[in-house]
């Protein structure tokens, strides 16, 4: 019995479960609006935008690496999508969209890989050329699409359920069999306890940084692709909130930001969490610059509740 | 030595950048053209140098563009009555945003990326309820002797002499010393009675000094304030550390590098501007020169152990 409650207290993935939790009861109790059926409808019709980017960004977490371009890459996705819909149709839009995202995380990774470079500045650093390539593109002014099967996608729902939390779903547990039981998972586990160790015991690092960078990518690019269905419009700078928040859900949700320590289904929760957290925040009226102000201390009240990390260096 | 070494080919580009530059703009030797070119590059190099600060001790700072248009918005809004001690306010509240984020890399146990990724969501925040659209106003007479010269003299250029001799001073100090060695080996310094915590949150207060007073030039420099300009900062002054030698790993590089790194960096922009295209190429420059400049050091590291 105290074994099991000591692992209890040991298992952060089901710790961030337990935050939400309190979270969204204290919201039904202490702000009106959140006990209905559609406002929770709403709200993991939003947290799906932000929870398929941060799935993403647990599989990079997980290997030690972070992906600080994930922002550009959702604005990429959008934009580059709208701009090809109105010449080429959606189908071929949506194809290029995605390539064109799995393809910058295959770019990361080889700077990764053969530059050695540390991943905060190499994603950094493509974040920063996709957002000059994108006003290149563009002239500065992106396009609006409304592409029926990203409309469908993001707007829809199945037996009350949205669409676009149903595809969310589905990616995690797409991402549960890759970090948890594929092969590839193990490796990316191993590289994030310790990378000298696993490349002595031949870990395949390239095949495992290609994989994981290209699949944190093109889940910002799915994102991208909903969004664009959701709003109708892309534009440059949409994806400059999941920046911060992807990496904040993973954290909160209980995974390591050093890496090797965690689940993907935390992540899950993690993103839950901030949506509720934001839509709260809107709920009390609060302007722009309070309601920044307050999500931050909040983000580093919880990180300092449940995410810090024994000192390593 | 090394580290000379990898100056004197920094001093080299930098040389024929400016060779290139004179050609494009023959005016550059002017006191007026130094004066516009030191107002233009000093937020650069102020920011730069508070980022090599935090970099030294084995941080990053991904804050600084926000902390940078807090101080900006504060000075511009003038909530002391007059220049000076405006000036005083603002720089006050940016050291103390920087050692809030000291505190939280020293104490929490945090990573600094991680904290400093979520503290900058606080100070844009901060900055948008001091400064919630663009505007305020810096005197123009401050302006005009600012960009124009003073007497002939290049204001923005003993501005940034000033703030390099302040750091050359502190450098000598125990605190400087104690920097070095946190940044080299934490564990070490501890062992040898340093209180590691108080000196990164003094090295992160001191980033937000130099942040400060970065964002106090821009405004001179633009005649008003915006709380979102400071957002490129953030990337281009770790660019310009990595540039002039700063290490990532903490405890490596000198403050002179980072200043070559910032002229160089300066130059290329404008020259760039020179070439007549669009302004948009900025960015791509930014990216690449990061991307080059930590390759380029990464691979020579790995050569010299090889």
């Amino acid at each position: 019995m105290m074994a099991a409650l000591t692992a209890l207290r040991g298992n952060r993935p089901l710790w961030a479960f337990g935050v939400l939790v309190v979270t969204w009861l204290a919201a039904i109790l202490f702000a009106g609006g959140f006990d209905s059926v559609a406002s929770v409808r709403y709200l993991v019709q939003t947290a799906s935008f932000l929870g398929i980017v941060a799935v993403g960004q647990t599989l990079v977490v997980m290997m030690s690496g972070i992906d600080l371009s994930v922002s550009a890459v959702v604005g990429l996705s959008a934009v580059v999508c709208a701009q090809v819909a109105a010449g080429s149709g959606g189908t071929v839009a949506v194809l290029v969209a995605l390539a064109v995202s799995a393809l910058v995380g295959l770019v990361n990774a080889a700077g990764l890989i053969w530059l050695r470079l540390p991943p905060m500045v190499m994603t950094l650093a493509t974040g920063t050329v996709i957002s000059g390539a994108l006003l290149i593109y563009t002239g500065g002014s992106p396009r609006s699409a409304r592409i029926p099967l990203l409309d469908a996608l993001a707007n829809g729902s199945v037996a009350g359920i949205p669409l676009a939390t149903i595809l969310w779903l589905a990616i995690t547990a797409v991402a549960v069999w890759l970090l948890h039981l594929s092969r590839l998972g193990r490796y990316a586990f191993a590289l994030g306890t310790s990378e000298p160790a696993s490349r002595a015991s031949g870990v395949p690092v390239p095949v495992t940084t290609l994989a994981m960078y290209a699949a944190c990518a093109l889940l910002a690019g799915v994102a991208g692709l909903v969004l664009l269905g959701f709003t109708g419009t892309s534009s440059l700078t949409m994806g400059n909130p999941y920046q911060l928040l992807s990496i904040a859900s993973v954290v909160l949700g209980g995974t390591s930001i050093l890496g090797g320590r965690g689940h993907v289904l935390g992540t899950v929760a993690g993103a839950l969490l901030l949506t509720l957290l934001t839509a709260l925040l809107v709920a009390w009226n609060l302007g722009e610059g309070p309601r920044q102000v307050a999500l931050g201390l909040l983000i580093i009240a919880l990180l300092l509740v449940y995410a810090r990390e024994r000192r390593t260096t | 030595m090394r580290g000379d070494l990898d100056l004197v080919w920094l001093g080299a580009l930098l040389l024929v950048a400016l060779a290139v530059y004179w050609r494009l703009d023959p005016t550059l030797p002017r006191p007026a053209t130094i004066t516009i070119l030191s107002a233009q590059f000093l937020p650069l190099i102020l920011a730069a140098a508070g980022q090599t600060v935090v970099m030294l001790t084995g941080g990053i700072d991904l804050s600084l563009g926000a902390v940078l248009s807090l101080g900006m918005a504060v000075f511009v809004t003038n909530p002391a009555g007059n220049v000076v001690a405006s000036m005083a306010l603002a720089l006050a509240v940016t050291v103390l945003a920087g050692a809030a984020n000291g505190a939280l890399v020293a104490y929490a146990g945090l990573p600094p990326i991680i904290v400093t990724l979520a503290a900058s969501f606080l100070w844009a925040g901060v900055t948008l309820i001091v400064l919630p659209q663009p505007g305020g106003q810096v005197p123009a007479e401050l302006v005009r002797a600012y960009n124009m010269g003073w007497y002939g003299l290049a204001l923005p250029a003993i501005a940034i002499g000033l703030a390099l001799a302040v750091w050359k001073l502190v450098k000598t100090t125990r605190f400087g010393l104690a920097l070095y060695a946190v940044g080299g080996n934490e564990h070490g310094a501890f062992a040898n009675g340093i209180d590691t915590r108080r000196v990164k949150i003094a090295a992160y207060g001191f980033a937000g000094l130099f942040t400060g007073l970065a964002g106090i030039g821009l405004a001179i420099q633009t005649g008003s304030g915006d709380p979102t300009i400071g957002t490129p900062y953030t990337l281009n002054s770790i660019a310009v550390a990595v540039l002039g030698g700063i290490s990532f790993f903490g405890g490596v590089g000198r403050m002179r590098g980072t200043l070559l790194g910032a002229l160089l960096f300066g130059l290329l922009s404008n020259l760039l501007l020179f070439t007549g295209i669009s302004t948009f190429y900025q960015l791509i420059l930014q990216g690449v020169v990061l991307v080059v400049a930590v390759a380029v050091k990464t691979l020579a590291a790995r050569e010299r152990v090889a």
